[in-house]
């Protein structure tokens, strides 16, 4: 009963109207953005309308268009370019744009048997994600103009047919191999791991928002309470310290959860909207290579190498999980109880946010195995490296990594409980102090000993 | 009169300092009784009461609370006493009423009692229906009153303030006095004080004890400590008290 008053008012601190409408703003600002980055990337990559101006009335340079927008994957607005002031000519006709095929093209091709010139005219905007992306596909049909010229020259000049032509243009055929856990799969290692990014990029960020979320909130809460002085009120009551410390651990870990749970959900829907097209058209290329018979696709790719996570396997991660944010709290909790001020609560979230952030970023840009084991042994001490290890880990069937990783986790933990207990079980929640001086030096009490309102 | 506060020697040194915060402090206070403790900044008056409401542990000696001891027995303690700190806040997204509900379930576990502490707490308060406004829109006036009603309404046997009346404007200052004098008088009630308002506790206390460094060099009802003092008023006994402590 106690405990249950205890935690709805916890709760009701944590999970202020306030803090919902973040959570939603949150949400939504990630499904809002995953739109519009899918909308700019399915625009520009999907419709490749390409602007031409075609000052060559060649059969050849004719033929070649025609055979450009033949599969009706792209789709020519053409105009027309005068002069060389480039600038003025886009600004006049509304484009950002255009290619540009001199009159010259197919009889330089055909007659003078010389490389011809193609001119492509963009525009740069200011940053401008969209128009990037639509210089790139522009880039692509350039690509397929010079491709099909090369097949016009085949069949034009040398009397090729079409099979000849495509035995001459791809002598080789390249057949690739995958080995992951002793295992082979007929796959390409590049796709198979663009597809393992997409589905273990989202765990780091799952951990690094739960963990600093809960460990601001515990800090919050606990620190909050001290400056307060509703702490000193709380603990004259007839409830138990532990019930109190355990009633503020349970509130931030349920109001965590929930903050990452929508953090997630948009994250989940960002990534799905910005990387819909791209996944696509990457497992699209994997599968209907697999539907011809000549590769894996990636799902069979992935359980053949024994790649894919089982249920066991996700519950080990999910362990795995609670076990991180309860040592953040654990840690959060101890720093908390040190603040006397806002300043030094500021200050003591940075070792936290530090043992969060480098794990987190060496783990994403760098190959643990490959580092040094100096640089090793300081890393797995940081008890969250385990954490972000832990997917790539059950996934590569490392079990042994992911078991020690887990057992240091829970000695770190209970060592770290032990200390939160008997500082909030004795003196020590009321006389370690960690001040931040008025001339902003800090460390002014820390250590000492001493109450702020000694009498 | 049976005492419901029984100090004796209560010592604290806190680690790393040299001297005692604390230093062998005993007395008692009776029931209904209204005792005050007094003495300059860093006396050591919060110390005793931190102890006494157990929050600290003593280095040395003990108090009994009740007959229950605070070093053995500090769950029972807490059963008896309220505590409030000097410039003590309250959870400012709550509302008033909805922090007396909560202070109250952590005294009682049936709704009945609940609802009798906060109806004692509201009608002593006077906030009316400021009470179903958030605390973080409340002055530090009526914070304190709020915090002063939730003190009072579950009518322990021992009362512990710290600066009772601190950032209160007179009127409020006043009402507050009153109302703890009441409190002792009508339902037997007793209260530990803590206060650097002389007039406030010559005005308040049966008796008070006169801090001064760690110790406690005096106690006594305010006129016995006037005649032996030959003061005037309560400031020149604690004038007197503290410079001939300063002297030796």
């Amino acid at each position: 009963m106690k405990f249950g008053n205890l935690l709805k008012k916890e709760l009701g601190e944590l999970i202020t109207p306030q803090a919902i409408v973040s959570m939603v703003f949150v949400l939504v600002l990630f499904v809002f953005m995953g739109q519009i980055m899918g909308t700019a990337m399915e625009e520009s990559m999907d419709t490749s309308t390409i602007t031409v101006c075609n000052r060559d009335d060649s059969d050849f340079t004719k033929s070649v268009l025609d055979k450009v927008t033949k599969d009706g994957s792209v789709t020519i607005d053409y105009v027309d370019i005068q002069g060389e002031d480039y600038a003025a000519e886009l600004e006049r006709l509304d484009i950002k744009n255009s290619v540009i095929i001199p009159e010259d093209y197919g009889d330089s091709i055909l007659v003078n048997k010389e490389p011809a010139d193609i001119l492509f005219v963009s525009t740069v905007s200011t940053g401008g994600f969209s128009s990037s992306m639509s210089s790139l596909s522009a880039g692509d049909v350039i690509s397929s103009i010079q491709d099909v010229s090369t097949d016009e020259i085949l069949l034009r000049t040398y009397g090729l047919d079409d099979s000849e032509i495509e035995r001459v243009k791809t002598p080789v055929n390249l057949i690739e191999y995958t080995v992951a856990n002793g295992k082979t799969a007929r796959i390409s290692s590049t796709a198979l791991q663009a597809m393992m990014m997409m589905q273990s990029m989202i765990a780091p960020f799952v951990i690094f928002f739960l963990l600093l979320m809960a460990a601001q909130m515990i800090m919050t809460a606990i620190s909050t309470e001290k400056i307060d002085k509703t702490l000193e009120t709380l603990l004259s009551t007839p409830v138990s310290r532990l019930t109190v410390l355990m009633s503020k651990m349970t509130a931030a870990v349920i109001s965590a959860l929930l903050n990452a749970l929508f953090m997630m959900v948009g994250f989940f829907f960002y990534m799905t909207g910005m990387m819909g097209s791209a996944a696509e058209q990457i497992t699209g290329s994997m599968d209907a290579a697999a539907s011809a018979g000549e590769a894996l696709s990636s799902a069979q790719a992935m359980a053949e190498l024994g790649l894919a996570l089982s249920p066991v396997s996700y519950l080990l991660f999910g362990l795995q999980l609670f076990l991180t944010v309860a040592i953040g709290l654990a840690v959060s909790l101890i720093l908390g109880a040190m603040a006397t001020d806002v300043k030094s609560v500021q200050t003591l979230t940075m070792p936290i946010m530090i043992a969060v952030m480098i794990p987190f970023f060496i783990t994403m840009f760098l190959d643990m195995s490959e580092m040094s084991t100096v640089f090793k042994a300081i890393m797995f001490l940081i008890p969250f490296t385990h954490s972000y290890t832990a997917l790539t880990n059950l996934m590569n069937g490392d079990m042994l990594m992911y078991w020690g990783g887990l057992v240091y986790q829970i000695v770190f933990f209970c060592v770290c409980m032990f200390l939160a207990v008997r500082m909030f079980t004795t003196d020590k929640l009321f006389t370690m102090s960690f001040a931040v001086n008025n001339n902003g030096k800090k460390g002014g009490r820390f250590g000492k000993n001493q109450t702020p309102h000694e009498e | 009169m049976a005492n419901v506060l029984e100090v004796q020697g209560l010592s604290k040194k806190y680690p790393k300092k040299d001297v005692f915060a604390a230093d062998g402090v005993s007395f008692s206070v009776g029931e209904g009784e209204i005792f005050a403790l007094i003495g300059p900044n860093g006396a050591g008056k919060t110390t005793t009461i931190r102890m006494i409401s157990t929050l600290i542990q003593p280095t040395s000696g003990d108090a009994l609370v009740a007959g229950h001891s605070v070093v053995k027995e500090a769950a029972k303690v807490r059963e008896s006493i309220t505590y409030l700190p000097d410039e003590a806040g309250a959870y400012k997204t709550m509302t008033g009423r909805k922090y007396l509900y909560f202070m109250a379930g952590l005294f009682a576990s049936d709704k009945e009692t609940v609802e009798m502490y906060v109806r004692r707490a509201e009608a002593i308060c006077g906030l009316g229906d400021r009470l179903d406004d958030k605390i973080g829109g409340y002055s530090r006036g009526m914070i304190r009153k709020l915090l002063l009603s939730r003190a009072v309404m579950t009518a322990p046997k021992l009362a512990i303030m710290d600066e009772a009346t601190s950032g209160l404007d007179v009127i409020n200052a006043l009402e507050i006095r009153k109302m703890i004098k009441n409190l002792a008088k009508e339902h037997n009630m007793s209260f530990l004080l803590s206060s650097h308002n002389m007039l406030e506790i010559e005005y308040l206390s049966d008796r008070v004890g006169i801090m001064t460094k760690g110790k406690l060099m005096v106690t006594g009802g305010i006129d016995e400590l006037k005649e032996r003092y030959s003061a005037a008023n309560l400031e020149e006994v604690f004038e007197r008290v503290v410079l001939e402590n300063e002297v030796r």
